[in-house]
């Protein structure tokens, strides 16, 4: 990966060589055509999204390669503070690769090199000296495919803090009076609860966490990135394997969640984008950030003709 | 069997012809169990069973059981039977038919009717092209029974007309006087024809077809599971019967019985008196014992254990969790799987070499225990690193994304995830050390009948002093016998070096067992951990 940044005039030519939908010439592979989707030049200005207050996270000029694969190409874009961002786009578009962008994820793929620049309340974090633990702790994100530990509900949940020294519990602290026993079983209901997977597990904490439901293991997921209390929260589809009841749940928890964190999510439901999000990125094929704004405004009257077609479902 | 019931779901009851192949390849079983007895000289080929030699009863079986099978393949040809057969039997086996038919063509054309060598090539080649051509060319129910039931009648009748009879010998006329006895050789055949002729009644059985072929690798399958179990099982039935006697000779139970022994500063008799285990070789002794061998087995294996553990674990960690995946790891894998194939009396001589002049220049216990250390640690190293490879990366991802140092993260998701397939290695490489002769012959031997106070007595050894290092253990410095070598030395020695053991034979046999108890005992210990970090990781 490297540290280096791309000037911005760089940056800027690229985008505009490229035409994006069609097998553009700029680019070293055709991007694919999906039918429907008409030949149009992305706009520099429906990436620009005003809004007040602070940008928590500003991604600027973000190209991230696997391989020869081009697979985001100059993606800038400021995400606000204590609200929630929606990423929405075809699969295979970069959601989930831009999402590893901003706690440094993408370090630990081989096959993936950086350019560009992300910042973190404006301190850059792809530079030299930057500590990953400390920004992971940060910045959390639940997986696109529910990962819980070989371990019991309640290890699962408790294992950030526990590790960050938060929360003692060693056989050690037990003999020295200080284990903080109480305070994890108070953290595990909490998380499991603002998950909505208390009710369902609250008789079994001691059971191995792969014996959950896959929808269950996502909220464990969730509840386990929550418990260690980040303050940017990037989920990449938490909700794709749950029933309507549990998805509301999650939800709502999105939605209580943006009054002191800041969360970016991607879903491939544009209702929950719609409901949930107070600004939407459309990403399409081929790793572009086409439309950036308010979600109103990107769902009800889009800029770009192919966002359009997406959200009306003419293609992806 | 009938083409109708094979679309149901359900089939209908057993029916008459699926009974008699039913009871074919059940007789085949009992006939391959009968012929492995004989292969083990458990029933000689001319002792009698239930009234006809041995001989007689494999080749009447034989022949039977040859033309049930040949019987069932031409009804199922002439419609008699209703089965759902393939259009020819297959290459594999045609060709495997065509090959066996092949190899008796030429014998009998070169052995018995004593044809030279262009005679014996041609009637080779006209059984073998006969065979295949049998078994490929007709459908596969003729083409699949035909073969072997004639070879089981063929056998038979050899067998029933005494041309290869119980004083029937084949010398192979080789500078090493190699030849083929009757004991050997009837036993096997009749053991290769059962197997064939099983399968093909158990194909018949399945109504031949893609159920017939099923049922039939499943009959070979089994018989060769159940074969090799049975050859496990009777070799440890052969130890523990021959070493028995040996083992329980003048055990006393009751209270006081037992030799004295001081625990926690009180002393009493223990209630069990069991020489061969508590005794070492003394004039003095009414029964000799191995204990000396015992403790210095336990400790060598507990040592090296201790030593090459640890070691080896983090080694893994380090080329699997912190070095990048390049020529160094490379490098160290082919090194480690070299160490690990190396002979053990290499590793002995590198002991003999370089630990004991640095360890008091004598054979000792520690020099011992660091040599087999040294020849576990490699397989340490891979099994530790293939199990944390198979660790799967979300579990480091998930840590890292929770803002998890990697050192945390190896300690807490990656070990414990691993420990499994760790102590799974660190099993069989105990399996290995445990029974290792050499280097203790190079290391650490003693005396070959060692007296019951060379028992090493590793615990008590540990002495304080004010002066460096502090901790001192003569114990560990001391020479001392191991079972495995202790066999050895008894069996090489002779009686005339051991002349204060009586009944050798008898004392070597329960050596023997006793070694293979406290192998099995670390076998037990090592599944017991293995099943507790299972236990942990798993759900039920
Ligand atoms: N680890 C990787 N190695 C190589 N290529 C990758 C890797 N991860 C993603 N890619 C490629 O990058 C592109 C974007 O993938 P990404 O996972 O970001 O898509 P996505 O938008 O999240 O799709 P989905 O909605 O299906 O999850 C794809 O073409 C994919 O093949
Ligand atoms: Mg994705």
């Amino acid at each position: 990966m490297s540290e280096t940044r791309q000037t911005t005039d760089d940056a800027q030519a690229t985008t505009d060589s490229e035409l994006a939908g069609g097998a553009s010439p700029g680019t070293d592979q055709p991007l694919e055509v999906t039918s429907g989707e008409t030949r149009e030049r992305t706009r520099e200005e429906w990436v620009e999204h005003e809004f007040e207050g602070e940008a928590k996270l500003s991604v600027s000029d973000l190209d991230v390669y696997y391989g020869d694969d081009h697979a985001l190409k100059s993606v800038s874009m400021e995400i606000p503070e204590n609200s929630v961002t929606a990423l929405i786009g075809p699969s295979g578009c970069g959601k989930s690769t831009f999402l590893r962008c901003l706690n440094r994820m993408n370090d630990r793929i081989k096959a993936a090199s950086i350019d560009g620049s992300v910042r973190l309340e404006g301190e850059e974090i792809y530079q030299d000296g930057v500590n990953l633990v400390e920004l992971r702790k940060r910045v959390g994100m639940v997986f696109q495919s529910p990962n819980p530990f070989p371990k019991s509900i309640a290890d699962n949940i408790s294992y950030g803090p526990r590790k960050h020294g938060d929360l003692d519990t060693g056989l050690l602290a037990n003999l020295l009076g200080r284990s903080d026993d109480d305070a994890v079983d108070e953290l595990v209901e909490r998380s499991l609860r603002q998950a909505a997977l208390w009710d369902e597990v609250n008789d079994r904490l001691d059971d191995n966490a792969l014996g959950l439901s896959g929808g269950q293991q996502q909220r464990l997921c969730i509840a386990r990135a929550l418990a260690t209390d980040p303050e940017v929260l990037l989920m990449d589809e938490p909700a794709s394997a749950l029933d309507p009841i549990a998805t509301s749940k999650i939800e709502d928890l999105v939605h209580d969640l943006a009054e002191e964190y800041t969360v970016v999510i991607v879903t491939h439901n544009m209702q929950q984008a719609a409901r949930i999000s107070d600004q939407t990125a459309v990403f399409l094929t081929g790793g572009e950030l086409v439309e950036y704004g308010d979600t109103d405004q990107v769902f009800e009257d889009p800029q770009s003709q192919r966002v359009e077609d997406y959200i009306s479902g003419k293609f992806g | 069997m009938a083409s109708a019931t094979d679309t149901a779901l359900v089939s209908e009851d057993t029916t008459e012809t699926e009974a008699v192949a039913a009871g074919a390849v059940g007789l085949a079983a009992v006939l391959f169990a009968l012929s492995l007895a004989s292969v083990f000289e458990l029933v000689t080929i001319t002792d009698p069973v239930a009234g006809v030699p041995m001989v007689a009863l494999l080749g009447g079986l034989l022949v039977v059981l040859g033309f049930a099978v040949v019987t069932f393949g031409v009804g199922s040809r002439l419609g008699y039977v209703a089965t759902d057969p393939r259009p020819t039997a297959g290459l594999l086996a045609s060709g495997t038919f065509g090959l066996i038919w092949f190899v008796v063509g030429g014998l009998v054309a070169s052995q018995t009717l004593g044809l030279g060598t262009a005679g014996w090539v041609v009637a080779s080649l006209v059984t073998g092209g006969a065979a295949f051509a049998v078994s490929a060319a007709p459908r596969e129910d003729i083409g699949s029974t035909l073969p072997a039931g004639a070879l089981a009648v063929f056998a038979g009748v050899v067998f029933l007309t005494g041309v290869i009879g119980p004083s029937w010998v084949w010398d192979l006329g080789w500078e090493q006087q190699a030849s083929f006895n009757a004991e050997f050789t009837i036993p096997v055949l009749t053991a290769f024809c059962s197997l064939l002729v099983g399968w093909a009644a158990a194909k018949a059985y399945g109504g031949f077809g893609a159920r017939g072929r099923h049922i039939g690798a499943y009959v070979l399958v089994y018989l060769n599971a159940i074969s090799i179990i049975a050859l496990l099982f009777l070799l440890v039935a052969f130890t523990v019967l021959k070493g028995l006697p040996g083992l329980f000779k003048g055990l006393a139970l009751g209270a006081g019985a037992g030799p004295e022994v001081t625990l926690v500063g009180v002393t009493f008799s223990l209630p069990v008196s069991w020489p061969f285990v508590m005794n070492g070789v003394a004039l003095l002794n009414d029964v000799n014992g191995v204990l000396p061998a015992i403790v210095g087995t336990i400790w060598l294996v507990v040592g090296a254990v201790l030593f090459a553990v640890p070691l080896g674990i983090g080694a893994a960690v380090f080329i699997t969790e912190y070095a990048d995946r390049g020529r160094f790891t490379q490098v160290v894998e082919i090194a480690t799987n070299g160490l690990w194939s190396t002979p053990s009396i290499v590793f002995g001589l590198f002991g003999l070499a370089f630990l004991v002049p640095r360890l008091g220049n004598r054979k000792s216990l520690l020099a011992g225990m660091l040599t087999l250390g040294f020849m576990l640690l490699p397989l340490v190293v891979i099994t530790s690193r293939e199990s944390m490879l198979a660790v799967p990366d979300e579990y480091r991802d998930a840590s890292a994304a929770l803002g998890v140092t990697k050192w945390q993260t190896v300690r807490s998701i990656v070990l414990p995830a691993a420990l499994p397939g760790i102590v799974t290695g660190i099993i069989l490489g105990v399996g290995r050390i445990a029974g290792e002769t050499a280097p203790i012959l190079l290391t650490m031997s003693g005396s070959v009948a060692p007296p019951g106070s060379q028992t090493v007595d590793v615990l008590g050894g540990f002495q304080l002093q004010s002066a460096p290092p502090f901790v001192t253990n003569p114990e560990l410095m001391q020479a001392t016998s191991a079972l495995p070598y202790q066999l050895y030395s008894l069996i090489t020695a002779g009686v005339g070096e051991s002349s204060n053991i009586s009944a050798i034979d008898e004392f070597r046999w329960a050596t023997a067992l006793i070694l293979l108890v406290v192998v099995l005992g670390f076998y037990a210990v090592g599944i017991a951990t293995r099943y507790y970090f299972r236990s942990k990781l798993q759900h039920d």
